[in-house]
């Protein structure tokens, strides 16, 4: 394989511009591509909030105002706090995740190369309106968990803080692409023979990442999005009664899993670099695959240990007490596990070993001190100290250790040249040396106040050794970017695997790999990696394993290292037991690949024809997202805003129109385990994947309401804050229509299976106009509402009337938008349908679009008794 | 049965049991000055609801079809939001 695929136009004839080309950063949809853009980008990241964080430690040199205002101060917190958490820290996990993930399983490239790209330029984007955010009268400045009601626009009223609020919906947006993709990929794509539980512990660890990543972001899209709405269209959630309450149960049912979404890839990359650099397989890697998942799972039980402080009965803090104790157990066997695999390995204090030791010590350390928080007494004294701070960074910090371990160790792969072992190691001393120095004397001080800058006079030494540390850390960064560039441009060539104990496929390739990652179809059949021709399995599709394959599929014990016939390295490969297709796996054959064409008729591609998705619309779609986003910050303001608003909403749909008639061919794996989703198509899977976001956003919206509706009074609720006009029937007619919809779809699916062009116009036409029906009785509903003129409510019932209101117009609107989604798709597919598309074994379009609309129709079922019966 | 004839029962049992909800509203039951009545009301209309959407999960969306991995994921999420909200309810009572 050679190094110039990576470079420029590859071997498959791709029509790919060179990486030295700007135009190929913009179209690209490799995953390599685009893991290196992520990459590039947190680190960008990074650095804007290290030099946030430097301005505070500069501030508390010593206690009150000196170079920052207050609310200068408070901007500067709570903008560090959200990017490094939420620009920095994932994202550059991401990276690695996009490079690696396919390179590890065997796939060519992510299930959905241009949502993978679409996912970047969200990301990038909602960055960007982050940063304007400080140039819009001050960014947000309510502390990084934004907490109610400091969070809404009584309190926070510059254009600079709805701006964060959009920037957040944006970068969730961005996340909840990346988390469809990685699961599809990782359940579909995964090379023969590799079982789940085989998956190396990197590609373990972001496939978990993902799943709390689906479900978790979706609860804070929830409340995002009702904040956005606060302060947008003025209705009144966070600050009724209950309100500043919700806020924190939707913030921190993210907001705990979150820390293991930020923890466990570095844990992935410790448990890589352990093995490679002891030489020796993970110990127990059963159980510590099996913690990881029993911690993934006990993240969603936690949430409420950071609400102890706050008026929640003592039986649930007691629940919660207890959950947070348990969920430390896993973790125990965790670290025992890492500790016990150098004991019985033989170390080598390589740089990325010496960032994964650091990251264990480290994590540690925050674990100890976490617990003293989990329990209810002690977290009485200590919430909202500096003790807390210290803990935090401990854990989260110390998960980015674990990152910098994964930067120097996949840096020869992403480049082909080694780092300057020297300098990496300097770069180490001086950021353990200078962490400890920074975040230690935090447990010393901590009776300061966390997120205020005045401190009592007898703290000033440990809070002057910690700035002293920052400055420290953050000069370790210069060596750090010092060694990368240089190291590109002069650093050591290495081949294909410069880790003598390095068990993973992505070391079986070049570095950097070829556009496609494997000459031949990777398979794991035989226990180990072996590589087969691509015309042995287009005759018989089960071919003998060829040789070459060095990698085994969990990091086996390498035993002395040989090179086979196609010069990678064989390492002994499993030896536990190998690696067959377990039950339920499934091979498939064959040419997979369609792709709709503009003109509605869909295109099967032959066996050898390479992926073709290169695409601009990506990066149109997210730029004009980001136009709309910033228009509407302001829209209030008047001025460009609205201009920005419409122009941005224009472009996006020239946007989505060039995407949906572009060709592409995305080719699915001809052999692949597929456990436990044999049978279901890619593009399905990637439908019930968001559908499971869905379901808790809608929960998120759903239990706000019922949360609201506990706190001011069940049968209160309807006696005080309802107006009698509001019936049941508009809300029975809409059931009415949208369940004919719904059959309309399946009649449509029922047409196409017997060939009826006319039976899939109609019955698609149907849908449609039964899902007007939908929004225009919704239409004269609200309208109705709005002017109803009672005692009562003189003034009608609006958005922002009561929270009553606010919840029904919100949440019904929600799915209101949903319903307009489902019917723009269908106005894409109603003139296609015309030229004859979606007949026969087509009818793939017609299903999955049927999955969204069902399912829209599914939380119509439980909004109808809750907000017009109930 | 062929597919049409199932999928035209399902659509009428599911206009009916809507109906049904609706009936419940009208006959008195959702009374908000009688607990009792209103608690029962409250069970029998969200059991509907339920009953409805496992109708068209099973059949508009073949669920019933579909590897059962498909359906865990859906409950995965079904559960992540009744825990959010059961939890985040009980702990103001």
């Amino acid at each position: 394989m050679s190094h110039g695929e990576a470079d420029g136009h590859d071997a498959g004839g791709h029509d790919f511009p060179p990486m030295s080309s700007v135009k190929r950063w913009f179209i690209t949809t490799n995953h390599k591509d685009i893991g290196i853009l992520y990459t590039i980008t947190a680190l960008f990241f990074l650095v804007l909030g290290g030099v946030l964080a430097l301005l505070m430690r500069v501030q508390l040199w010593g206690p009150g105002e000196s170079i920052l205002s207050a609310g200068a101060y408070n901007q500067a917190v709570s903008a560090h706090g959200l990017l490094m958490v939420f620009w920095f820290i994932s994202p550059f996990a991401f990276g690695f995740a996009n490079y690696i993930i396919p390179l590890q399983i065997g796939a060519d490239d992510l299930a959905f190369p241009r949502l993978n790209a679409m996912s970047y330029w969200a990301y990038l984007f909602s960055g960007l309106l982050f940063i304007i955010s400080f140039f819009q009268g001050g960014t947000f400045d309510g502390g990084w968990t934004m907490y109610a009601p400091l969070n809404v626009p009584t309190y926070m009223p510059n254009v600079g803080g709805t701006t964060v609020v959009l920037a957040l919906i944006m970068f969730i947006a961005a996340v909840t692409m990346g988390s469809v993709n990685f699961l599809t990929t990782m359940y579909r794509m995964r090379a023969e023979g590799l079982r789940m539980r085989d998956l190396p512990m990197f590609s373990m660890s972001i496939l978990l990442t993902v799943w709390m990543m689906l479900f978790a972001f979706a609860a804070l899209l929830a409340a995002l999005l009702i904040l956005g709405a606060e302060h947008l269209l003025g209705v009144s959630y966070f600050t009724a009664d209950g309100g500043t309450l919700l806020w924190t149960h939707l913030f921190w049912f993210f907001g705990h899993p979150e820390v293991y979404i930020v923890f466990f890839p570095a844990l992935g990359i410790m448990a890589e670099c352990f093995q490679t650099f002891t030489g020796h397989r993970i110990v127990g890697r059963k159980w510590f695959v099996l913690a990881m998942v029993l911690v993934a799972l006990q993240s969603f039980v936690v949430w409420m240990h950071h609400m102890f402080l706050t008026g929640i009965n003592l039986e649930i803090k007691t629940l919660f007490m207890v959950t947070t104790i348990g969920i430390s157990l896993p973790f125990d066997l965790m670290v025992f596990s890492l500790i016990y695999t150098m004991i019985k390995g033989r170390i080598r204090f390589t740089t990325p070993f010496l960032f994964s030791l650091g990251a264990l010590i480290l994590f540690i350390i925050g674990g100890i001190t976490g617990v003293f928080l989990g329990a209810v007494v002690l977290d009485y004294e200590f919430r909202g100290t500096y003790w807390v701070v210290a803990h935090f960074h401990y854990v989260m910090v110390g998960g980015a250790t674990g990152l910098f371990a994964g930067i120097y160790y996949w840096f020869p792969k992403m480049t082909g040249r080694m780092y300057d072992e020297y300098l990496g190691k300097l770069h180490f001393g001086l950021y353990f040396v200078g962490f400890n120095l920074l975040y230690f004397p935090m447990f010393g001080a901590w009776e300061t106040p966390r997120r205020v800058f005045d401190y009592a006079l007898p703290l000033g030494t440990w809070h002057k050794v910690a700035t002293v540390g920052g400055f420290l850390l953050g000069a370790s960064f210069l060596v750090m970017f010092y060694n990368l560039f240089k190291s590109m441009a002069v650093g050591e060539e290495v081949g294909d695997n410069p880790w003598e104990y390095s068990t993973t496929a992505e070391w079986a390739v070049s570095s950097p790999p070829p556009l496609e990652n494997f000459e031949g179809k990777p398979s794991y059949a035989d226990g180990t990696l072996s590589f087969r021709d691509e015309p042995q399995l287009t005759a018989d599709g089960s071919g003998d394993g060829g040789p070459g394959g060095s990698a085994s599929t969990d990091g086996g014990i390498a035993s002395g290292a040989s090179e086979t016939s196609s010069g990678h390295r064989s390492d002994g490969g499993l030896r536990t037991e190998s690696a067959t297709a377990g039950s339920g796996s499934a091979l498939v054959t064959g040419p997979e690949a369609v792709t709709p064409t503009p003109t509605g008729t869909v295109a099967v591609h032959e066996e050898d024809e390479h992926a073709d998705h290169a695409s601009f619309w990506p990066f149109v779609v997210c730029f004009a997202g980001f136009l709309t986003f910033l228009g509407v910050s302001g829209i209030q303001n008047g001025g460009a805003y609205p201009w920005l608003a419409g122009t941005g909403g224009v472009l996006s749909a020239v946007g989505f129109v060039g995407l949906a008639r572009e060709p592409f061919y995305v080719p699915e794996p001809t052999m692949a385990e597929q456990w436990p989703f044999a049978g279901v198509e890619n593009m399905k899977l990637g439908m019930w994947m968001f559908l499971g976001s869905d379901v808790v956003l809608f929960g998120g919206f759903i239990g706000s309401y019922l949360f609201l509706r506990v706190a001011n009074g069940w049968m209160h609720w309807h006696h005080a804050f309802i107006p009698e006009d509001h019936v049941v029937l508009p809300g029975l007619i809409n059931t009415y229509l949208l369940l004919a919809s719904s059959f309309a779809v399946v009649i449509a699916l029922v047409a196409a299976h017997k060939n009826s062009s006319r039976g899939v116009v109609a019955s698609l036409s149907l849908t449609w106009l039964l899902g007007v029906g939908f929004l225009v009785n919704k239409g004269l509903e609200w309208q109705h509402l709005f002017h109803v003129s009672t005692e009562a409510f003189p003034n009608g019932w609006n958005v922002g009337t009561n929270v009553a209101s606010s919840t029904f117009y919100l949440t019904t609107g929600l799915h209101g938008a949903h319903v307009i989604v489902g019917l723009i798709m269908l106005m894409y597919m109603i003139p296609r349908a015309m030229k004859g598309a979606y007949l026969g074994d087509d009818e793939t379009s017609i299903e999955y679009f049927g999955l969204y609309w069902h399912f829209v129709d599914i939380v119509w079922l439980f909004l109808f008794p809750l907000f017009y019966i109930l | 049965m062929t597919q049409l004839k199932l999928y035209s029962a399902i659509f009428v049992v599911l206009m009916a049991l809507s109906t049904t909800q609706a009936l419940v509203e009208r006959t008195g039951f959702v009374d908000f000055d009688a607990p009792d009545t209103y608690w029962m009301a409250f069970g029998i209309i969200l059991v509907l609801s339920f009953v409805k959407a496992v109708f068209v999960a099973t059949y508009y969306m073949h669920l019933r079809w579909e590897p059962r991995s498909v359906t865990y994921l859906m409950l995965g999420g079904l559960f992540v939001a009744l825990a959010l909200t059961t939890a985040a309810a009980y702990s103001i009572l």
